[in-house]
């Protein structure tokens, strides 16, 4: 139990610190690739992804992890991301991003992460459980791709590390802009860690190493899995209102972990602040989280749960809700960034001729 | 000339859709000084500016969650 406390915390709290830090947003990433053809972020992830490929697989190879592939539920896959991809637009934040936004003191967070909270639990352990489970139980008996095609796991993730090393090289060919950075005003280890930016694939290089070492830490305490998000999530909630201790888990610890990780990084480099959204977005933030919750629980997870460990686990659960959880949040971005702009720009356009 | 926004309050991309708006409407070598909180646009602002070939004049903390950027239109 203590054990269990211990080493959750302290994983997600790191986690939160470096993506607090590295102001790592896959929301913002997938929704740049499209509104910005800004593909960055998105790099980003896959570095994370490969790294903890190659780790978790040495690990399993090694005989210090078990892993279980089990089945591919792939409607409520594909459904379930593409409605997840479509509520971290409104919500502002995936599960883990809108967790560590809380701990920067953004109350319209808080709000998305109740909203996600509920719609979690309610898919869960509630009222829509049957629901849930009829959809899910239309499945492939395989879910890793390796067993699906016969040939060994380590080709798959040989390829898949080929292709992001060619990226990155192709990346750092790029003509470089130096980004304009604040005037530092500390020094030493507190200039590096509470004021320095940092660049993302630094950050994902981290993020992945957290994410190697929250396999054998959750296995210890007996969860036999690596970083998850909307379980835990639901577990706070089913706790609060059940008592029942047995709920608590790993993962309940690690998603507390970040938001206090988060906290600690977002004071240290004086970027905490209470701050209230209006009306609005405080009401598009709770249906965000809805949407979030109702979505990750159908598809089985999140953009770190699926997009970013099952992907590592080379599975198709993991790569199909990735491409469904993008497509989502470029659908959402189309009709609340892209398409208000061209109304604008036409708006515009037309008054200039009227005026002409 | 210098022109002020202030998206405070706001989160992301809303501060970068809107200076990437309002740039369009200053001209050649004014400044715009933009207001914001949202950490996110720490990196954004800056990023955006250096692609899009804006100088940057003026960037700094001036609070707890606070930021301050002034971008001078190429």
């Amino acid at each position: 139990m203590l054990q269990m406390l211990f080493t959750g915390l302290i994983c997600g709290a790191l986690l939160g610190f470096v993506m607090q830090r590295g102001r790592f947003c896959l929301t913002g990433g997938f929704r740049d690739m499209y509104i910005a053809k800004d593909n960055r972020m998105f790099y980003a992830l896959l570095i994370a992804i490969a790294v903890q490929s190659v780790g978790v697989y040495t690990l399993i190879q090694l005989g210090v992890i078990e892993f279980s592939a089990g089945t591919f539920p792939w409607i409520a896959v594909i459904v379930g991301s593409f409605i997840f991809g479509i509520g971290i637009v409104f919500a502002g934040g995936c599960a883990t991003g809108t967790w560590y936004r809380a701990g920067e003191g953004l109350l319209g967070s808080w709000i998305a992460l109740i909203g996600y909270m509920l719609m979690s639990a309610i898919m869960k352990s509630g009222p829509l459980l049957p629901v849930n489970n009829s959809i899910q139980s239309v499945q492939f008996s395989n879910n890793s791709i390796a067993e699906t095609t016969g040939l060994p796991v380590w080709i798959f993730i040989a390829i898949f590390v080929t292709i992001v090393i060619v990226i990155l090289i192709n990346e750092r060919r790029k003509p470089k802009v130096i980004i304009p950075t604040m005037k530092p005003k500390r020094t030493g280890l507190a200039h590096l860690l509470f004021e320095k930016r940092w660049h993302p694939f630094f950050t994902a290089l981290l993020v992945g190493m957290i994410a190697i070492l929250a396999w054998p830490l959750s296995e210890a305490t007996g969860r036999m899995a690596g970083l998850g998000i909307t379980t835990p999530s639901a577990n706070i909630l089913q706790f609060l209102v059940s008592g029942d201790q047995s709920i608590l888990n790993w993962g309940v610890y690690l998603v507390i972990g970040i938001f206090l990780g988060s906290f600690i990084a977002a004071k240290a480099s004086r970027e905490f602040r209470f701050r209230m959204p209006d009306a609005k977005t405080g009401i598009t933030s709770f249906i965000g989280g809805i949407t979030m919750g109702f979505g990750a629980s159908l598809a089985g997870g999140c953009s770190i749960g699926n997009g970013l460990v099952m992907t590592a686990m080379m599975t198709w659960q993991g790569w199909i809700a990735l491409l469904f959880m993008i497509l989502g949040t470029w659908t959402a971005s189309y009709f609340v960034f892209v398409r208000p702009n061209m109304k604008k720009k036409l708006v515009t356009t037309n008054q200039t001729i009227l005026n002409a | 000339m210098q022109k002020t926004l202030d998206v405070l309050g706001q989160v992301c991309p809303f501060p970068l859709v809107e200076a990437k708006e309002i740039i369009e409407e200053i001209s050649s070598g004014d400044e715009l000084v933009i207001q914001f909180d949202c950490t996110q646009a720490t990196e954004s602002l800056p990023r955006w500016a250096a692609e899009a070939g804006h100088t940057v004049t003026n960037f700094e903390q001036i609070g707890e969650a606070t930021w301050t950027i002034t971008v001078q239109k190429k």
